[in-house]
């Protein structure tokens, strides 16, 4: 589902200096996996998820996402792409004007889907994240956890084979980050693939699935059933 | 479902930045007015000249003893015979003294005074000559200034050319000042155009992370530019169609014989400033977007 053969990703800083983000990288995640990818601020992850998406483009090496080689994707097939990926940010990303309908609904609305198809879909999600009694409601009107469901739903309504998620707990408090890891989880078990980066020890070590650990652009662990960190 | 959703944001951006659209319709009102009025102008000259060289291409003055021997009533028949069988001329007029000075009192009546000092013997008679080719005057004169009788061969193309002269300077300072405008219109429209898409940059954010389409996340923007655009135009159209006939018609009054444009030349010239305007703007939308939105 996921293919990355020697990656190389750096950033320009300046004339002489550069970052590397990503040192020849090679990950494979077959389709219905669930993956954490931990590291520190800094060791790659987002560059990672960058990739994935097509945001960034790798200096070397293959990437393979949904069986689409990016490399030599065109430009106009990028949106075709990134309908197979539903993507969930830290910071929830809900647009305020919209109610939790229409931020969900809209997700759909601009990749051309027709009203019918929007009303059919978008109740199954909310029920799916618990949030049907909420549907009229605007994003300031929901706690975080809530408006992280929202952006679960969002990402998950035009049925993604892969889920990436940056950091979906960074802003929610402990007893909330476990329901929305209930909710991911019972998404992957619909057979999406889950890919998600984050820095919650916690989560990691009580779900006990594959970890994959980013340092300074590499690759320094990839364990199934992993733990946060060799010390605890 | 899909054009709703376009048109819907489009006039949402319109609204939301009123003082910008009204800005931006204004200039391309200002710009388009002057290219729709230098069109016109071009109209009125071609449709003027179409008139005047059709009638006559060449007057032959005739000799009546103050510039030269009086041209005799035996010469005067050989010339118009001689014209008449020549194989560039088109038709030939005979204009007599009287005729002559009923068509200058007549020209100039509102100049009382300059028609007093002219008494009807003081105009020339002559023959008034339209050609098959009008640019064939050369012929005509090598072959006729000679004659007896002849006092002088006159290209009235000649006079009619130092008035195109004129109103082709005026025409293409009124096309330069339309150029710049249009230019700056565009650069108004490219600027607004940025602010929308920068007001709306968490929306374009979403869109794109959701799969949309890069037409489906510009559309809206474009046709907000497009909008205004036609917009301007339109009243641009208007402003020519309320003033350019009651203009030519004040001055058919005055200058009788010349033909004048009217409404349905102003009314032709429209879908060119439409075009002008939509035109203008969809680029400089599309510009503007380029870089700011790219996937």
């Amino acid at each position: 589902m996921i293919k990355l053969e020697n990656v190389t990703k750096t950033y320009k800083r300046g004339a002489n200096d550069q970052v590397i983000a990503l040192n020849d990288v090679s990950i494979e995640v077959i389709k219905g996996e669930f993956v954490f990818v931990v590291g520190p601020s800094g060791s790659g992850k987002s560059t990672f998820m960058k990739i994935l998406t097509r945001e960034q483009m790798a200096d070397e090496g293959d990437v393979w996402v949904a069986g689409k080689n990016l490399a030599s994707m065109r430009r106009w097939k990028v949106p075709v792409l990134r309908r197979e990926i539903g993507y969930v940010f830290q910071d929830f990303k809900l647009l305020s004007n919209k109610t939790v309908y229409e931020n969900v609904a809209f997700a759909l609305e601009v990749i051309g889907s027709n009203r019918r198809q929007i009303d059919k879909r978008v109740p199954e999600v909310l029920e799916l994240v618990g949030l049907t009694e909420k549907q009229g409601a605007y994003p300031h009107e929901l706690s975080g956890g809530q408006q992280q469901r929202v952006s679960v739903a969002r990402a998950f309504v035009n049925n993604p084979r892969i889920l990436l998620c940056d950091e979906p707990t960074g802003n929610l408090d402990p007893s909330t980050s476990v329901g929305i890891m209930k909710l991911l989880d019972r998404i992957n078990r619909t057979g999406a693939t889950v890919v998600m980066a984050t820095h919650d020890q916690h989560i990691v070590d009580s779900m006990r699935r594959r970890v994959i650990e980013l340092d300074d652009g590499y690759v320094v662990r990839d364990q199934t059933r992993g733990v946060y960190g060799y010390g605890g | 479902m899909r054009w709703l959703y376009i048109l819907h944001e489009a006039f949402i951006g319109l609204r939301r930045n009123l003082m910008m659209t009204f800005a931006v319709i204004l200039s391309v009102t200002v710009s388009l007015t002057l290219l729709g009025a230098s069109l016109l102008l071009n109209e009125q000259v071609e449709l003027a000249t179409d008139d005047w060289v059709g009638r006559v291409e060449v007057s032959i003055f005739l000799c009546d003893d103050r510039t030269c021997p009086a041209v005799t009533p035996e010469q005067q028949e050989e010339l118009r015979e001689d014209l008449q069988d020549h194989e560039v001329v088109d038709e030939v007029f005979y204009e007599s003294k009287q005729e002559a000075y009923d068509r200058f009192t007549e020209l100039f009546a509102d100049q009382p005074s300059l028609v007093e000092s002219i008494d009807p013997d003081t105009l020339p008679a002559s023959f008034r000559v339209s050609l098959v080719n009008p640019n064939l005057f050369n012929v005509i004169r090598d072959q006729f200034a000679a004659y007896p009788g002849v006092d002088e061969v006159v290209d009235q193309r000649e006079v009619l050319n130092q008035f195109l002269r004129f109103t082709n300077v005026v025409r293409n300072a009124a096309l330069t000042v339309a150029a710049i405008q249009l230019i700056a219109a565009g650069v108004l429209i490219a600027n607004t155009i940025r602010v929308a898409a920068f007001a709306r940059r968490e929306q374009t954010s979403v869109m794109r992370l959701v799969g949309a389409s890069n037409w489906y996340i510009r559309l809206p923007f474009v046709l907000e530019g497009v909008i205004a655009g036609v917009i301007g135009a339109l009243v641009s159209w208007g402003l020519l169609y309320g003033t350019v006939p009651r203009v030519a018609d004040s001055l058919a009054q005055d200058i009788e014989l010349m033909p004048f444009i009217g409404a349905s030349q102003v009314v032709s010239v429209g879908p060119w400033l439409l075009l002008a305007g939509g035109g203008i703007a969809a680029i400089s939308s599309i510009l503007a977007l380029r870089r700011f939105l790219d996937v």
